[in-house]
């Protein structure tokens, strides 16, 4: 019962228990976190530095519409300027202003947000003045050399005047133009500045982004919403100059504040030199960033879809890892168990098919081996270790079977032990037996004999079956010379007990049918033949310490051990004296 | 006209979203009776008859299209006419704030706009005049107006002083000139102070010609003639404006020269017109309308005013009258009837 011994060491798939972290759980986090910290680094950065470049070129967009506005803005004045411009092109003589007249009205048609135009002539007087609402005036002869507007265009070539809020609403400002020469006088036109409004609702930045204009001061000059500039609320005005203010602190960079409705918009700005007016461009914050938010949107999409695939591909990966690994331990387990004819089948075509090809193989080894420690087992029931352990090698079970062949039978038993069992306790008796047999398979096995069987105090015992062996009489002759040596040793303390018992040993050579004998279960391995009856009889016929032997077994001894041939006997079942021979056991033995 | 073809084409432009959206709205209308009966009336006062009206009425729903509604779509309007009899405006106008509509529009005048007025102090009134809305009491500031008033002025009343004066460029040999006044208008005793300063500067003598009623145009004409005064000049004055082509008929019939406010004058066969651009008004009282609909305050909107004033020639009519025109004046028309 090796094999069960060994069961109970191999199995114990639940005594291992749980282990304390899954290699799933490892792997799994080890695939994901190979994907997914990449994914975020490089999500993370390029939306970084996306919202960077976003930031600078809307920066720069915004700097450049509002650029653009101003110039557009600028283009408004300096073609009123221009239109000015013609009209103090020729000196002013002592005849009447009335040629100019044509001129002026010319003017007027060609510039709509001129209202009225006066011409002063180098000393200064009001030579013509045309109006769309007034009168028109040729020759007015007003003195208007203290009026800033003229001395400002005499000293500068042109002027602007501040930004008038006629009845508290529309914006008006007076700009005059001086002639190359003072002899061509000034021109000092009433400009409505309302009509920016055409230039300024004109211009959108994004979708819907707006300009405006602030004069110095920081009034609404003009606004897509003509209805903020005709308003002319200086305190619903205030956030846009706290815009122009914040965009003054950070010169370049596109300000972040609220307008007039309290909406949050990125803002630059570009002034207008000779009115020193701020042409401000905003955008709402929310679509000014809508790139920026589209792509972090994006990013963050990709970066969960990323998550995702990762989370799947490393659940397919580990899965696949460790799906192997648990059929491997289910196998081993099973094998473990003594199913040995369980296989692993795994087909992934990398170590793992290899690993449970080897697996299988050892559990076709184990199986192989298992078989064969059970023949051993068998075998050793009438067979020496050694012999059956050599049956075994040579892996030649039909070493058992049936067949004839010339053996050494050899028999023995203790004389008198029948009465003595009679009369002895039995713990006497069975421990007396126990010694007896003892001595006896120590030397069947030193002499690499075949123990058939022991019956009560008796034995049988086969030399050359089922393995042969040189020279099997003179093996066995010496065996019996054992035999006997070690059990008159016992004798001697046993006689004690009882002085009649004594041992003999009968033994004889021939030919015999020898093989395994039996059901499966209570098998035997015997000799079948005249020679064992020989053996037996002689056996029976021996004295103590007696080792008698046929002739044919002398015969092969020969010179080899002393022999001494005894007068013939008559044996039961033998019709002639059977000649016999006793074997002398040397004193020095 | 710089104003007009990119007005037109941005009104076109959301007619095109409106139509859509007034498609849908009508749509769910009609599914749903009950938005029907939710449909904001706009309460609108005139003068005239809405044949007078049709041009003013036409740029009108244009700025109401501007801001988003259209009547019978999201809009519904109810018209009340004085025919005329400006002495019937405060009832209609009773009459409109006791149907309690959500705004109204008291276009053509300053007596339209006291009518309003003087009917409600809680009903949104948007007006459309020619005079200084704060010298007739109309509001008491054009930027921030308060109470329930907001609108449109245009120059017309202002610039009756260039029309002598281009009368009297036209006509440069005479000295006596007529004027004709309604004596009905609010705005007539201003306009009239304002001519005899421009007569006396010019150098011209006036004849003031009273005129409240069609029947005595004719006589107005008739004395023009008699008095051999040398052109017709007349007074900023919706009453006027409407009966341009009667008063045209009438000049050519008595071969008058004359002016008036309105561009209708010179088209059917007066000789010339200077004054507010009344399509640009009326359509920006249309957009006020809407804006208020639209949940804005009468005080939120300042007071526009008009600013284009417009000059109108009629070449065949001065051919006829075997007047001249000089080039100065005829550069700087801003239309031309030949």
């Amino acid at each position: 019962m090796i094999w069960s011994t060994g069961r109970r060491a191999i199995t114990p798939s639940n005594s291992i228990g749980s282990p304390r972290t899954s290699l799933f759980k490892k792997y799994f986090l080890a695939l994901f976190a190979a994907v997914v910290v990449p994914l975020v680094i490089a999500g993370g950065s390029e939306a970084w530095f996306g919202y960077r470049d976003q930031r600078s070129s809307l920066n720069d967009i915004l700097d450049a519409e509002a650029r653009l506005a101003a110039v557009k803005i600028e283009d408004f004045i300096e073609g009123i300027r221009g239109q000015l411009g013609w009209t103090v092109q020729l000196p002013w003589s002592e005849e009447t202003g009335q040629s100019r007249r044509l001129d002026a009205l010319r003017l007027l048609r060609q510039a709509p947000a001129v209202v009225s135009l006066t011409l002063v002539d180098p000393t200064g007087r009001e030579r013509l003045f045309v109006s769309r609402i007034g009168l028109n005036r040729i020759d007015g002869g007003a003195d208007l050399s203290a009026n800033p507007a003229v001395i400002g265009a005499r000293s500068n070539r042109f002027w602007f005047g501040p930004v008038t809020f006629q009845d508290g609403s529309e914006p008006f400002m007076t700009v005059a133009v001086a002639g190359n020469r003072s002899a061509v006088g000034v021109a000092v036109a009433e400009v409505n500045l309302k009509f920016i409004w055409e230039v300024i609702s004109e211009i959108r930045v994004g979708r819907t982004g707006e300009a405006f204009v602030l004069d110095g001061p920081g009034r609404l000059v003009a606004h897509p919403d003509i209805n903020l500039v005709l308003q002319a609320d200086e305190a619903a005005q205030r956030p846009l100059q706290a815009l122009r203010t914040s965009i003054l602190a950070n010169p370049g960079q596109a300000a972040t504040g609220q307008d007039i409705a309290g909406k949050t918009v990125l803002a630059t700005m570009a002034q207008i030199p000779g009115v020193d007016w701020s042409v401000i461009v905003k955008q709402p914050l929310a679509e000014a960033f809508g790139p920026i938010y589209a792509a972090l949107w994006r990013t963050g999409a990709l970066l969960v879809a990323g998550a995702a695939l990762a989370a799947l591909l490393a659940y397919w990966l580990t899965q696949r890892m460790v799906g192997p690994i648990r059929l491997l331990e289910d196998g081993v387990g099973r094998i473990g168990a003594g199913q040995f004819d369980h296989r692993i089948s795994l087909a992934t075509g990398d170590e793992f098919e290899r690993l449970a090809s080897r697996f299988n193989e050892m559990a076709g080894e184990l199986s192989l081996s298992q078989e064969r420690s059970e023949r051993i087992n068998r075998l050793k029931r009438f067979l020496a270790p050694q012999v059956a352990e050599l049956v075994d090698r040579t892996g030649d079970d039909r070493l058992l079977d049936g067949r004839r062949v010339e053996v050494v039978v050899i028999f023995c038993d203790l004389r008198n032990f029948t009465a003595f069992s009679a009369n002895a306790e039995p713990e006497q008796v069975m421990s007396l037996l126990r010694e007896y047999y003892d001595a006896l398979e120590r030397v069947v096995s030193i002499h690499e004999a075949t123990l058939i069987s022991f019956s009560g105090d008796g034995a049988m015992v086969l030399v050359n079956a089922p393995v042969s062996c040189s020279d099997p009489a003179l093996r066995a002759v010496n065996m019996a010379r054992d035999m006997q040596v070690s059990v008159q040793k016992l004798l001697v303390n046993w006689r004690a007990l009882d002085n009649r018992l004594g041992f003999g040993v009968g033994l004889a050579m021939g030919p015999a049918t020898v093989g395994r004998i039996g059901t499966e279960g209570r098998l035997h391995y015997n000799a079948i033949g005249n020679v064992a009856n020989l053996a037996s009889r002689l056996c029976s016929s021996a004295e103590n310490s007696q080792i008698l032997i046929d002739r044919v077994a002398a015969r092969a001894v020969g010179r080899q051990m002393p022999l001494v041939e005894l007068d013939a006997r008559t044996l039961k079942g033998f019709d002639e004296p059977v000649p016999v021979f006793s074997v002398v056991i040397g004193t020095g033995n | 006209m710089r104003f007009a073809p990119r007005a037109f084409a941005k009104a076109a432009d959301r007619m095109r979203r409106r139509d859509f959206i007034a498609l849908v709205g009508s749509a769910a209308a009609w599914i749903v009776p009950a938005r029907a009966q939710a449909m904001p009336v706009i309460g609108y006062l005139g003068s005239e008859s809405p044949e007078r009206y049709s041009s003013r009425l036409s740029a009108f729903r244009e700025g109401l299209a501007e801001a988003g509604y259209a009547e019978g779509r999201n809009v519904a309007i109810e018209f009340r006419w004085a025919e005329g009899q400006y002495n019937r405006l405060p009832a209609l106008a009773a009459d409109l704030a006791h149907r309690q509509v959500a705004v109204m529009v008291a276009a053509g005048g300053a007596e339209i706009a006291l009518a309003a007025k003087s009917a409600t102090t809680t009903i949104p009134i948007v007006f459309e005049m020619g005079g200084d809305p704060i010298a007739l009491g109309v509001v008491d500031s054009l930027s921030r107006p308060a109470g329930n008033l907001t609108g449109v002025s245009s120059l017309s009343v202002e610039v009756s002083r260039k029309r002598l004066e281009f009368m009297r460029e036209v006509r440069p040999g005479t000295e006596i000139f007529a004027v004709a006044v309604n004596s009905a208008s609010p705005t007539s005793n201003s306009q009239l102070e304002n001519l005899h300063a421009a007569a006396d500067s010019l150098g011209v003598k006036l004849i003031v010609l009273k005129a409240s009623a069609e029947q005595d145009f004719d006589a107005m004409f008739s004395t023009v003639r008699e008095k051999q005064a040398g052109g017709l000049v007349f007074s900023s004055d919706p009453y006027f404006a409407y009966r341009s082509h009667q008063l045209a008929e009438l000049a050519v019939r008595h071969a008058v020269p004359a002016i008036t406010q309105s561009r209708d004058f010179p088209i059917a066969g007066g000789l010339m017109s200077y004054g507010g651009d009344f399509r640009q008004s009326h359509r920006q009282t249309g957009i006020y309308a809407g804006r208020i609909l639209n949940g804005q305050k009468p005080s939120d909107l300042p007071v526009q005013r008009v600013t284009k004033v417009e000059l109108f020639v009629n070449l065949w009519a001065a051919n006829t009258l075997g007047i001249s025109i000089p080039p100065s004046l005829l550069s700087s028309a801003d239309g031309v009837v030949e």
